[in-house]
């Protein structure tokens, strides 16, 4: 049996089947979670499988590539079913011991999971309509669980997101109409190896324009972000560090795959595009991250700021750059959920996340400090820590470039992200305001920050182990570029995984 | 808001439910070689019961078909996976699908069957419930109604939710709420 297929059906079984059980119960919380425990295993068993060299792909109803519908996990899609399946699983147990099975809304845990089946077909999709299904099984989740458990405040803050990802959706399927058009397929393999002919032609460049706007707001580029700072806060914590953590990445993902897979290499005008605006997506992003003064409305901000890191390593465009991009999506992925549940559990001791009403963390409840230095000095990059890394990785690519402007852009977004989390540590952790009160009783932030701490452990492991996860980065990247490699997989019939032609 | 009732109108509906019923089966029958298939069938069927909520209005339909839109659609969903996974089971790939040609069927005489029928039947009823589940929330809010009826609201909705509009204060609703207090910086 072909285990391509699992990573996108376990999650869609999972949610049929918690769908179908109705009321929130114990037995149901524990069969969600085994299934979410099975799926990272599966996948870190893909990653470990694709890493030896293996390229999973599975011909769906036994049709050959160009003309059926494949599906292709290679290193880099399974390293990001991995990361999915795992900030999955955290923010599920996170969720259980966040709230009770009594209160817990009944479609909380079957959206959730449709939501990763959602991600995990655009990670392992072959062909640009199954991305645009992919997208689109992706948003109704999220639009779903965004106004699930909303208040007529929240709804309007999520309409924002729910407008210009509508048109993102229209202007996608409008650029996969032109692809056809161009290349008279729409699968990836074959798109490469029919644009690589074509390469000069002015609607390529058209092409690659309207897929870097529409996949900009996915990821959330400059100027196109203002769906996202002002929805994500006001989801539920377990909630929030998924979308925060998976959704934009998505978006950079499909970026990676689609510039360095699909389209010719020398769209050069485009990837200058999309290095100028990451660094202005870095820089607003993190300015408005300081003009808020809640966690969580912080740490939504500091989402763009991010992405423009990884955007500036893709619009760089050499391998090395990519192997960083993929590096700092790791690293991102990981620290990111976490402060957001760092920031859940604060919000929980303190019964308010609002930076002028919290404080007297660090007094009561050291080592959430702890593990939020941790993640915060990441996230700015000092070292050892993983963002370091990443970040020195761009750098040095960005020198080497001469691109001296966006290489101090990224110097001055990272210290204004540590000013940014010091406004945090020093209003919620440092403050000894005695009338800021810490609700020590409500015994939930201790099971709380036990989940937390298997993500920060994880974050600091890649810090340490920079070099093997930098390894995996590099080769996921060499193989994402090597366009003709991954045609002759797709196509041809000669990687260990295929299912031979009919 | 239910306009005047209509003699005409009912008659004709009760007529057109069924006439639109048959055609649908057909669509869908007729669908894997031919322009149709479990989608539009889909569609058809939930235009006739549209129609129906119109001439018997929302309660009344509820009352005569006692189904679960969101549970048909999972049903659907579910029909489909289970159609794509079979094959799994003689070693094929996921969702290939088998056709088989039958000769003297009593009756019928000829018969080409498939698996992609079961497909479309999964298709079918997918369709079916996600388009009534809509219409008839938009339609049951528009006539001053709930938009979930009691069994409903026991699967699907919150059991500390707040209904959204309600006259509430922005302030008194954060203190009742405080396990999720909102902040908003603007």
């Amino acid at each position: 049996m072909n285990w391509t297929i699992l990573p996108i059906l376990l999650p869609l079984l999972t949610a049929l089947l918690a769908l179908f059980w109705g009321k929130p119960s114990r037995a149901r919380r524990v069969v969600v979670a085994c299934s979410a425990g099975v799926q990272l295993v599966l996948a870190l068993a893909l990653v470990t499988r694709a890493y030896h060299g293996e390229t999973f792909l599975l011909n769906l109803g036994n049709w050959t590539a160009p003309f059926g519908i494949v599906v292709v996990i290679d290193l880099l899609a399974a390293v990001m079913i991995a990361l999915c399946t795992f900030v999955a699983l955290v923010a599920v147990l996170f969720g259980y011991v966040e709230l009770s099975s009594r209160i817990e809304h009944p479609l909380r845990l079957p959206l959730t999971q449709l939501l990763v089946t959602g991600i995990n077909l655009a990670f392992c999709t072959g062909d640009l309509f199954n991305l645009f299904v992919a997208f689109e099984i992706m948003l109704i989740a999220s639009y779903a669980l965004l106004t699930l458990e909303a208040d007529d405040w929240d709804v309007k803050q999520a309409f924002p997101y729910l407008a210009i990802n509508l048109m993102g959706s229209t202007l996608f399927l409008c650029a996969a109409g032109l692809a056809y058009t161009l290349f008279g397929t729409l699968n990836f393999a074959d798109i490469a190896l029919r644009s690589a002919e074509m390469a000069d032609d002015p609607r390529v460049l058209a092409l690659g324009l309207l897929l870097m706007v529409v996949f900009g707001i996915k990821a959330g580029v400059f100027p196109l972000y203002y769906w996202l700072p002002n929805s994500y806060p006001t989801l539920p914590i377990p909630l929030a560090a998924i979308y925060s953590g998976m959704l934009t990445k998505v978006g950079v993902y499909v970026l990676l795959r689609v510039f360095g897979t699909v389209l010719p290499h020398s769209l050069d005008l485009v990837h200058q595009l999309l290095a100028w605006l990451a660094g202005a997506t870095m820089i607003f992003g993190v300015l408005g991250a300081i003009s808020r003064n809640f966690i969580r409305g912080i740490l939504s901000y500091h989402i763009l700021s991010q992405i423009g890191f990884m955007v500036l390593a893709i619009g760089l465009f050499t391998p090395l750059s990519f192997a960083a991009c993929i590096f700092y999506i790791i690293h991102h992925i990981i620290v990111k959920s976490s402060l957001f549940l760092i920031g859940g559990v604060g919000a929980c001791l303190n019964r308010t996340d609002n930076l002028d009403r919290m404080g007297n963390l660090w007094r009561h409840a050291p080592w959430l400090g702890v593990l939020f230095l941790c993640q915060a000095l990441s996230l700015a990059g000092l070292p050892p820590l993983s963002g370091f890394w990443g970040k020195y990785a761009i750098i040095v690519v960005g020198l080497e470039k001469g691109a001296y402007v966006l290489v101090g852009a990224c110097i001055v977004a990272s210290i204004l992200t540590l000013f940014s989390m010091l406004k945090i540590w020093n209003s919620a952790f440092w403050n000894s305001d005695e009338e800021r009160e810490v609700c020590l009783w409500d015994l939930r932030w201790v099971r709380m920050s036990w989940v937390v701490a298997i993500m920060v452990v994880v974050s600091l492991g890649i810090g340490l182990g920079a070099e093997l996860i930098f390894r995996v980065a590099q080769e996921a990247a060499t193989r994402a570029l090597d366009q003709e490699g991954y045609a002759r997989i797709v196509l041809g019939y000669v990687g260990k995984g295929a299912t031979p032609a009919p | 808001m239910n306009g005047p009732r209509s003699y005409i109108f009912n008659s004709m509906v009760r007529l057109a439910v069924f006439l639109v019923n048959v055609f649908a089966l057909y669509l869908l029958l007729r669908g894997h070689n031919a322009p149709g298939g479990g989608f539009i069938a889909g569609l058809a069927t939930a235009i006739s019961l549209i129609l129906l909520s119109l001439a018997l209005g929302v309660q009344e339909m509820h009352r005569l078909l006692r189904f679960d839109p969101v549970l048909l659609a999972a049903g659907g969903l579910l029909t489909a996976i289970v159609t794509g996974l079979l094959p799994l089971l003689v070693g094929k790939p996921f969702l290939e699908h088998f056709n088989f040609h039958l000769h003297d069927v009593p009756l019928l005489g000829e018969v080409h069957v498939g698996t992609p029928l079961l497909f479309d039947v999964g298709v079918y009823l997918v369709v079916v419930g996600v388009t009534c589940k809509m219409i008839f929330v938009f339609a049951k809010s528009t006539q001053g109604l709930r938009a979930l009826v009691a069994e409903e609201e026991r699967r699907y909705s919150s059991p500390v939710e707040q209904p959204i509009e309600a006259d509430v204060p922005r302030a008194e609703a954060e203190v009742g709420n405080q396990g999720k207090e909102k902040t908003h910086a603007d």
